[in-house]
This record gives C-alpha cells, sequence and structure tokens, in this order.
C-alpha cells in the first residue's frame, strides 16, 4: 500500500480514475483519467455544467458506485476493489452526505435522523460524542426542533440537520451535493458559511458538488470539470471570476 | 376504449395483486357454488327427508363463505389502488396541470379497476370451475359418491362473477379518492415530500362503529347470561359478537395503528426495527387495511377453534357423569369447525396478498427514501431486517389481535350456548375456558412464515437497487 506524503495533504483522492456506462457503439465515458485529490480540512468545490461528470465523480469517490478504471483512496484505504458491504461500513463511519433535497428520513424526527449513523452502526454515542453533537445542534440552531418531523421544518433548517448528521460521526471527508439547490440565495448562503465554518474552524474535510458560482466562491479551492475531464483548478475566488471561468468552458466546441 | 386499455396495459404490474385477489376471491366463489350444485344434486338423489333445510344451509354457508372472502378482497383492492395513487400523483399533477379534471382522472382510474375486476373475474371462473369438475372427477373415480346427471357448469356461479366484477370497480373508485387531493403545483418544482400520515377523521364511521361495538358487546352479554337458564343464549350472542365485530373492522382505524407500534416494540431497539416500526404506522390507513383482513380471518377460525374445543372438553365432562346423553356428539362438530376453519382459511390467503402487495409498493414508493439510508450506511442486510420485521409486525398484530378477539368470541359463544349445562354438571354457570395452545402456536408460526414469504419479494427488489439511481428518481 503506497503510503505517501500524498495522504498527510489529501483525505481521498482518485488516480486514472475512468468511469463509462454501457458496451460498444452506446458506451458513454463519463470520466476519463481523472486524477485529483481533496485536501484535508479544506473546502473543495466540484464545479461543471450538467452532464461534465462531477455527480459520479462524488458518487465513486463516496462507495456509491464503482469505478471502470483507475484507483480511489480514501485516506490510506483503496476503495475500489471494496464490496457492498465493505463499502457500506466506509460510508456509515467515515463519510459524510448532505444531498440536495430529499436528505432526511420522513418518519424520524430531527433527533433520529441526526443520531442515525450510531443507530446504524448499533452503538450508542460515546459521552463525548454525545456533548459534541449536542453542541452542534445547538450551534445549528435546531435545539429547539429535536422532536419534529422533517415535514415541519422549513428546507434551510432541513439541511441544517442534515449538516447535523453528516458531521454527527466527525466523518474524515463530507460529500455535499447541491446542498444548496434547493434553497432561497439567502438560506443557501447561511448553509455555505457553516460548512465553510466547519473547516476553517473545526478542521473537517468537505467536498462539494455545485454548478453555482456563488456556492463555490465558498471554497479554499475550485475543481472545474468538463466532459469528464478535470481541466482547471483555482484557488478561493470571487464569483465573478468563477463564473467567467464557467463561461469560457461551457464555450468549448 | 384503445386508450383506456393502452394505459391499463401500461399499469398491469401494479395490477397484478387487485387481479390476483380478484381472481381468488371470485374463483372460490365459483368453486363453492359448483360444489354446492353437485351436493344439491346428490342431495336430492339420496331423498334425505329434509334435503330442503339441507340445502338452504348450504346455499347460506355459501355465501357466507363468498362473502367474507370478498369483503376481505374488496379490502385488499381498495387498499392496493390507494397505495398506486399515491405512487402516481406527481403524474396525475401532471395531468391536471395540462387541464384534465380531477373528476375525469378519477374515472379512468375506475375504468381500470372495472377492467381489473373483470379480467379477475374470467380468471376466477375458469379457475373455479376446473377445480370443481377435477373435484367431481375425483369424488366419482373413488366413488364417494355414484354417478349422477351432475351440472358441469351452475347458472348460480353467474352471482359471484357480477359480485367481484362490481366489488373490484367500487374497490377502485374508494381507493381512488385521494385523486382529488392532488393539486396541479405538485407536478411543478420538486414540491415538499408529502406530510407522513394521512390522518383523515371519519367521524360518521367512528360513531357507527362505537355503537355498533358496544351495543353489540352488550348483547354478547345478555346472550352468556340468558345461556345460564335456555337455549336463547346463542342467537343473542351471535348477533351480539356479529355487530360489534362489525363495529370493530369500521373502526379499525382507531386501534390498529396502536397495536402496530405496540407490536413493533416487540422487535427490539434496533436501526432496522426502529424504521421498519415506523413505516408500518407510516400510513395508518393502509397498514390498517392491510391488517384487517386478517385479523378478520383469525378472528373467526380462533372463535370457532376455541367454541368447539370448549365445548368438547365440556361435553366430555358432561360425560362422565351422564355417559349415553351426550353420545358421539363431539365429533361431527370437530369436523364442521375445522371445514369451516379451512374455508373461513381462504380469505386470510386473500389478505396475504394484500401484505405482499403492500410492501412491494411500499419499497417501490420510498426508493429514495431507501437510496438515502443506502448511502448514509443502511447494509444490505439491515435492509433484509428492516423489511422482513416490517412484515412480521403486520401479520403478527394481525394474528394477535384476531387471537384474542376470537378466544373472547369463542368462549362468549360456548358460554351462551351450554351455560346451563355447566351449571348442572359442574355447579357454577361457568364454562371453563380451553386454551387450545397447539392453535395458538400454529397460528404464530403460520403467521412467521407468512411474513418471510411475503418479504422476499420486496427484499429483493430493496436490496437490488442502486443507491445512486435511487437518489436520482424523482
Amino acid at each position: 500500500m503506497p503510503v505517501s506524503v500524498d495522504d498527510e495533504i489529501f483525505v481521498a483522492r482518485v488516480d486514472r480514475l475512468t468511469k463509462s456506462y454501457g458496451a460498444g457503439s452506446s458506451e458513454v465515458t463519463a470520466l476519463r483519467d481523472v486524477s485529483i485529490g481533496i485536501e484535508r480540512a479544506r473546502f473543495t468545490a466540484i464545479m461543471g455544467p450538467s452532464g461534465s461528470g462531477k455527480s459520479t465523480l462524488m458518487h465513486i469517490m463516496a462507495g456509491l458506485d464503482s469505478p471502470t478504471s483507475g484507483q480511489v483512496w480514501l485516506g490510506g484505504t483503496d476503495i475500489s476493489r471494496m464490496n457492498d458491504a465493505e463499502l457500506t461500513l466506509l460510508r456509515r463511519r467515515r463519510l459524510g452526505f448532505v444531498f440536495q433535497s430529499f436528505n432526511l428520513v420522513p418518519t424520524l424526527d430531527v433527533r433520529g435522523n441526526i443520531f442515525l449513523p450510531f443507530e446504524l452502526d448499533a452503538r450508542r454515542p460515546t459521552e463525548q460524542e454525545r456533548v459534541r453533537v449536542e453542541s452542534l445542534i445547538d450551534a445549528l440552531g435546531l435545539a429547539g426542533r429535536l422532536a419534529h418531523r422533517p415535514h415541519q421544518l422549513s428546507g434551510g433548517q432541513q439541511q441544517r440537520v442534515a449538516i447535523a448528521r453528516a458531521f454527527a460521526t466527525e466523518p474524515e471527508l463530507i460529500f455535499a451535493d447541491e446542498p444548496t439547490g434547493n434553497l432561497d440565495s439567502r438560506t443557501g448562503r447561511e448553509v455555505l458559511a457553516i460548512l465553510s465554518a466547519a473547516t476553517a474552524e473545526a478542521g473537517r474535510s468537505v467536498a462539494m458538488v455545485t454548478h453555482d458560482p456563488i456556492a463555490a466562491s465558498y471554497a479554499d479551492r475550485i475543481l472545474f470539470l468538463v466532459d469528464g475531464e478535470v481541466v482547471d483548478e483555482f484557488p478561493r475566488s470571487t464569483p465573478e471570476q468563477i463564473s467567467q471561468r464557467m463561461l469560457t468552458l461551457e464555450r468549448v466546441p | 376504449m384503445t386508450g383506456r386499455i393502452a394505459s391499463f396495459r401500461a399499469n398491469s404490474r401494479e395490477h397484478a395483486a387487485s387481479i390476483t385477489v380478484a381472481a381468488l376471491s371470485g374463483g372460490f366463489g365459483v368453486f363453492l357454488l359448483q360444489i354446492t350444485a353437485m351436493l344439491s344434486v346428490y342431495v336430492n338423489h339420496q331423498n334425505v327427508a329434509q334435503h330442503d333445510t339441507a340445502q338452504a344451509a348450504l346455499a347460506i354457508l355459501t355465501v357466507v363463505f363468498t362473502a367474507i372472502a370478498m369483503y376481505v378482497g374488496a379490502i385488499v383492492t381498495t387498499n392496493t389502488f390507494a397505495t398506486i395513487i399515491a405512487g402516481r400523483r406527481r403524474s396525475i399533477a401532471l395531468m391536471r396541470l395540462i387541464g384534465a379534471t380531477a373528476s375525469t382522472i378519477r374515472q379512468s382510474v375506475a375504468n381500470e379497476g372495472l377492467i381489473v375486476g373483470i379480467i379477475g373475474a374470467l380468471i376466477g371462473v375458469v379457475v373455479g370451475v376446473a377445480l370443481s369438475l377435477g373435484v367431481l372427477a375425483v369424488l366419482l373415480r373413488t366413488s364417494v359418491i355414484p354417478s349422477l346427471h351432475y351440472p358441469l357448469v351452475s347458472f348460480s356461479i353467474v352471482a359471484p362473477i357480477v359480485v367481484v366484477v362490481l366489488s373490484t370497480w367500487a374497490a377502485s373508485w374508494i381507493g381512488s379518492r385521494r385523486v382529488i387531493t392532488v393539486t396541479p403545483l405538485e407536478a411543478v418544482g420538486s414540491a415538499a415530500e408529502a406530510s407522513v400520515g394521512d390522518t383523515r377523521i371519519h367521524p360518521v364511521r367512528n360513531v357507527v362503529s362505537a355503537v355498533s361495538f358496544f351495543v353489540g358487546l352488550a348483547l354478547v352479554g345478555i346472550g352468556v347470561a340468558a345461556g345460564q337458564s335456555g337455549v336463547f343464549g346463542l342467537p343473542i350472542a351471535f348477533i351480539g359478537g356479529l355487530l360489534s365485530f362489525v363495529g370493530l373492522t369500521l373502526g379499525a382505524q382507531l386501534f390498529i395503528p396502536w397495536a402496530l407500534r405496540g407490536v413493533g416494540a416487540l422487535f427490539g431497539r434496533s436501526a432496522p426495527a426502529i424504521l421498519a416500526a415506523q413505516n408500518a404506522v407510516r400510513y395508518p390507513e393502509r397498514s390498517t387495511r392491510t391488517t384487517i383482513g386478517i385479523v378478520i380471518g383469525v378472528t373467526l377460525i380462533t372463535t370457532l377453534t376455541v367454541a368447539s374445543q370448549t365445548f368438547n372438553s365440556l361435553i366430555q365432562s358432561a360425560q362422565a357423569a351422564a355417559p349415553q346423553v351426550f353420545a358421539g356428539s363431539t365429533t361431527i362438530l370437530n369436523v364442521i369447525a375445522e371445514v369451516f376453519g379451512g374455508l373461513i382459511g381462504f380469505s386470510v390467503l386473500v389478505a396475504a396478498v394484500g401484505v405482499v402487495n403492500n410492501l412491494s409498493l411500499s419499497v417501490v414508493q420510498r426508493s429514495r427514501e431507501l437510496g438515502l439510508l443506502r448511502a448514509v450506511g443502511l447494509s444490505a442486510r439491515q435492509v433484509r431486517a428492516m423489511i422482513l420485521i416490517e412484515s412480521a409486525q403486520m401479520t403478527l398484530t394481525a394474528t394477535l389481535i384476531g387471537l384474542v378477539l376470537g378466544f373472547f368470541y369463542g368462549w362468549a359463544g360456548a358460554q351462551s350456548l351450554l351455560g346451563s349445562i355447566a351449571r348442572k354438571a359442574a355447579g357454577n354457570g361457568f364454562v371453563p375456558l380451553t386454551v387450545p395452545w397447539l392453535f395458538i402456536i400454529i397460528a404464530i408460526a403460520v403467521s412467521f412464515i407468512f411474513a418471510t414469504g411475503a418479504s422476499i419479494g420486496p427484499i429483493r427488489r430493496a436490496v437490488r437497487l442502486s443507491p445512486v439511481e435511487a437518489l436520482a428518481t424523482e
């Protein structure tokens, strides 16, 4: 197992990753020889127009989908050859998720949703974990909502519950898939500020897939994907700079 | 008409369960009537003095057993249609958006129900007639009955055919009620997940249910008291029992969700068990309809078993005192109880189709939620456990309720019939309750077997689900 200096910088990375669907003449390549790393304790945005392969990249890095070829690493673990049961444990214990919508189990209340990763692992949170999650709940302003069901919450509150769940087990990496896609702009900015603060202040690692330049402007580092290939990388940038780059990307013939 | 058939074909997978239910209950009715017609010829030939009475009794029993199966079938079909509508909300909203009225859409759903009823009835006729002829052939071959001029197809089978078509049609109409609650706006944007539960209040139904239940219960009490002195106890208690049970069936939504919750707690506090317990009561109306069919069947079978066994043991103790008076009266009752139990058991089978269907549709309809759960770490094993527990929760709850009710009714029946005998034999007027342990064990075992069988298909479907695709579905 090659342990390199990369593992200290990168919490996750893919090496020569290719993903294609179908076979023969109907084969579609979603990702072509992609090699990138997600930096530890930083907020990374993966940007690209629709169909650029950014969601596929996230799904493969998150152990939700399997690569056609290439390697996928989470920390020092090669996850590209893991079976379903191993990947399930990996997602449960080492990763967190915030999706665009339908993030919560409708039959569970807020507390049930936040503590779901512990329940799935058939264990009680330790005292330390419990205190941490409770303070997370306070910080996200959910203390008064713990007995509510998801449908009783606003969209922004639902996303905050999803964030609390994603951070509850202190996973190595949190994936956010268009986390603000269903929110109004003010609520969206609040959610982005929370994710950004989690990396800057609490040292968490977040990878966010988005096509929204404003959302991407909260990230420390922005990767641009077009037609299944990484074509550019930006440090923290303004929405204008990001939009400009996106426009030139879209114009590529 | 061609449009109607095209839409039906597109939905034929959703309708498989309703067709099965219509075919089962229709075929059951056809089969019973065919057998009744053959028995009539036989009874007439025997020149039994009371053959009119025997034929009337046969006819009444046929109607009763068929009616139970068809009633359970109609509940299952109503439920299936309600569930299908819930899954189609988005496309119904789209049709509303482009200008279809709610009543047109509901009408077209009911048309699907009519076609389902017709197809099911046709299958039922073929199977029912074929089976009855098969039975006839076997009886003739083995010379159990003499070779007479038996009718190949009885005219009377028109009745169950018509009834099953009409009841399926009506069930699809009642089940599609929620079409009118769909707004065109639901088609645009990703409208919020529909709120959990369908807490419709039925004030009239609840009052009728409560009145029927309490009046029935009072009559059972009167019947039991009357049983102390004479033979009028049983008919009074019977009417009371029927009335109170109809009350319970109508008001099932008031207590079954609670029972499901309670039984759900028996499966522990693991994540799959908690999720399963919540799923089973997510749509109280749906899970009540799924459960009640089994409750009806198990209650009736338990009533018969408890009544006949209590009767037997009392007769045995009475026999010890006066052997010549009660000789031979137990065996015939046992046979009757077993035959009736088997015939009622058929309606449990129809109800079981409802459980399978409820589980499969609910897996399809919450595929997105399953995708989310798989993403955050619910393993394939846990998915299996969750669905199996959901299934077991429904069948076990129904079985337990049925056992409790059946015990009460069975004991009340025995008490109202035999109270006076018990007073003579044992001194006090109480008929000792005989607990048929073997029957209880078998009933619970069968409910677990049903639960496992019902969950196989839905589990396969749920485990095959890819989280990525499930999360992408709208």
